[in-house]
């Protein structure tokens, strides 16, 4: 899933050492009780979070305490719809069959009950032809944009890779694998219009346990998974971040209206799971290393995230696959190593 | 030192004292002292990249700016602060930065090469210190050319000289370019404009912006663009 990583570009070191960071921070295997790794991966179910009062710890301007490291718990990017599915027509796909549809996770799309994106007929369309296109992309609109290092936007950011919440006051900060994101916990208005950008510009209020966003300003650039949903420019969302007051999981949940794309409005409903030192690093959901602090109870250090200065390219995947006969050998996943 | 900051100085252009030219504003420099003690090879070295700087300053590509250069290129950053750590969020290339306040001590692997550096601060009094070890050779110093080594060695001493002014010294050491340290000193400002905020610049994308999304909104796609789609079912 990774590409080959260059060893004449000295910058890449960082990254190999996060790969070869296997060993868990406190422990050699997930404490007793929990669930293996895979299964923690690769939940078949969804929880139900209510919204309604927070419980837990708060910081000193009030906001609910939900800083640290968090990740989906269902499945990575690949298929938006059925995401322990294969990938439509990839010729990559494992042989082995993933089994029949109602013993994987349901879809990302909990809005409609169908589960499907409810595409206008010609958005549809073109979401086919994006997907058909992503194996061998020949143009350079069928190289998804997270694949050349493109931040991977709304929602994509919340199951790529896993991320890091900090808090402050009047502030929440998201930094993703691919991507960075500020929300400001004011009513401040949104930027001009006609700025258009690849996570948006946010604007948040807690709700008791639920973390209220109004999302506007998106480019629409990012793709939803590599079964290549989409939005447009037009695209308005409204992200609720619902935690569990055990303060190890919650879901977000966000409402996407866009009437040129979308017949309706729709929501998805993305679970995730706190992770912290008693989990072992493990190259996607946790990605990090233990802190050199002698004498100290474990602190994880976050490497820095860089991308696109250590792309010869997915760019380079790309134009392999343009130059060969055959598919990449590798899915563009560019930041997987970062 | 919570708030959004941003120098009006010229030292992104040129950290060293310059008349003006045609892709720079005359400037005094920044550096106490005035110049960069160069050793000569690594003069030599200076001298070509200025002579290339118009193709490969990495400003050019959005690569991350580095340290110190990302606190006094002229673009608004933000540091948002808790007592663990202080968040350095830069508006250009949309890269953070972390200094750790925890105590915790550079990696002990020291071979990381971080184009941002491993940042471990500390307060003395009002001024936070911080230690920058553990360099990528990739970064720049300005739009002239000036540059560093793996080797190089960074203290920063940040200190607010009031509400809404931060003087920002930074010494560098790098023995394998510079003769002997040398020090920086710039001022940054608070921005106070109404509603000012950080927007987002993933300039990096620019190169490949054009072709997302797709379709445009003016070309509505019912033409069944773009030109020869492989394998799309009718």
């Amino acid at each position: 899933m990774r590409r080959t990583v260059s060893v004449r570009n000295s910058s890449l070191l960082p990254l190999v050492l996060v790969l070869c960071a296997v060993a868990p921070l406190a422990a050699q295997s997930p404490p007793a009780g929990q669930p293996p790794l895979m299964g923690q991966r690769f939940q078949k179910t969804v929880p139900h979070i209510e919204s309604g009062p927070w419980k837990g710890p708060r910081l000193s301007d009030g906001q609910p305490d939900i800083q640290g490291d968090w990740s989906n718990t269902i499945a990575n990017h690949n298929n938006f719809t059925d995401p322990q599915g294969v990938i439509p027509g990839d010729p990559q796909a494992r042989r082995r069959s993933p089994g029949p549809r109602e013993e994987r996770a349901p879809s990302r799309v909990s809005d409609p009950s169908d589960g499907q994106v409810p595409f206008l007929p010609w958005a549809r369309k073109v979401q086919e032809q994006l997907l058909a296109n992503s194996f061998d992309p020949v143009e350079p609109e069928f190289v998804e944009p997270l694949a050349r290092c493109a931040p991977a936007g709304v929602p994509k950011s919340f199951y790529w890779h896993g991320y890091e919440i900090r808090q402050f006051p009047g502030y929440i900060v998201f930094l993703f694998n691919s991507g960075s994101r500020i929300i400001q916990l004011s009513d401040s208005p949104h930027l001009p219009k006609n700025i258009k950008l690849w996570n948006g510009d946010s604007r948040g209020h807690w709700e008791g346990n639920t973390l209220v966003v109004d999302v506007s300003n998106l480019n629409s650039k990012a793709r939803f998974g590599r079964t290549q949903e989409f939005a447009s420019e037009n695209v308005h969302v409204v992200e609720r971040y619902i935690f569990d007051n055990d303060r190890k999981s919650y879901n977000y949940v966000a409402t996407f209206t866009d009437p040129t794309v979308f017949t309706r409005s729709w929501t998805t409903t993305i679970p995730a799971r706190r992770y912290t030192v008693a989990d072992r690093p493990d190259e996607w959901h946790y990605e990090v290393k233990p802190a050199n602090a002698p004498g100290k109870p474990p602190i994880p250090d976050h490497f820095e995230r860089v991308c696109v200065e250590n792309d010869e390219g997915f760019g380079r995947v790309a134009t392999s696959a343009q130059t060969t006969s055959g598919t990449p050998t590798t899915a563009p996943q560019p930041t997987a190593q970062h | 030192m919570s708030g959004i900051w941003q120098t009006t100085s010229s030292a992104d252009y040129n950290l060293e004292p310059e008349g003006g030219r045609d892709d720079a504003p005359p400037t005094a420099g920044v550096i106490d002292g005035g110049s960069i003690p160069y050793l000569p090879q690594a003069l030599a070295q200076k001298q070509k990249n200025f002579d290339a700087r118009l193709t490969a300053d990495p400003r050019l590509k959005c690569f991350t700016l580095g340290t110190p250069r990302g606190i006094y290129y002229p673009e608004p950053f933000q540091i948002f602060q808790r007592s663990q750590d202080i968040t350095v969020f830069f508006e250009f290339g949309d890269s953070v930065r972390t200094i750790h306040t925890d105590g915790t001590l550079h990696p002990v692997d020291t071979d990381n090469e971080f184009w941002l550096g491993d940042s471990r601060g500390h307060w003395e009094g009002d001024t936070l210190v911080v230690d920058v070890t553990d360099f990528s050779d990739e970064t720049w110093l300005d739009r002239s050319g000036d540059f560093h080594s793996h080797d190089l060695h960074v203290t920063e001493r940040w200190h607010l000289l009031d509400a809404n002014t931060l003087d920002y010294q930074a010494t560098l050491e790098d023995p394998k370019v510079y003769s002997r340290p040398w020090t920086i000193d710039v001022i940054l400002y608070r921005h106070r404009e109404k509603n000012f905020q950080l927007i987002e610049n993933y300039c990096y994308t620019h190169p490949f912006d054009q072709y997302y999304p797709y379709p445009k909104k003016d070309a509505p796609p019912t033409a069944g663009t773009p030109s020869t789609p492989a394998g799309v079912a009718p």
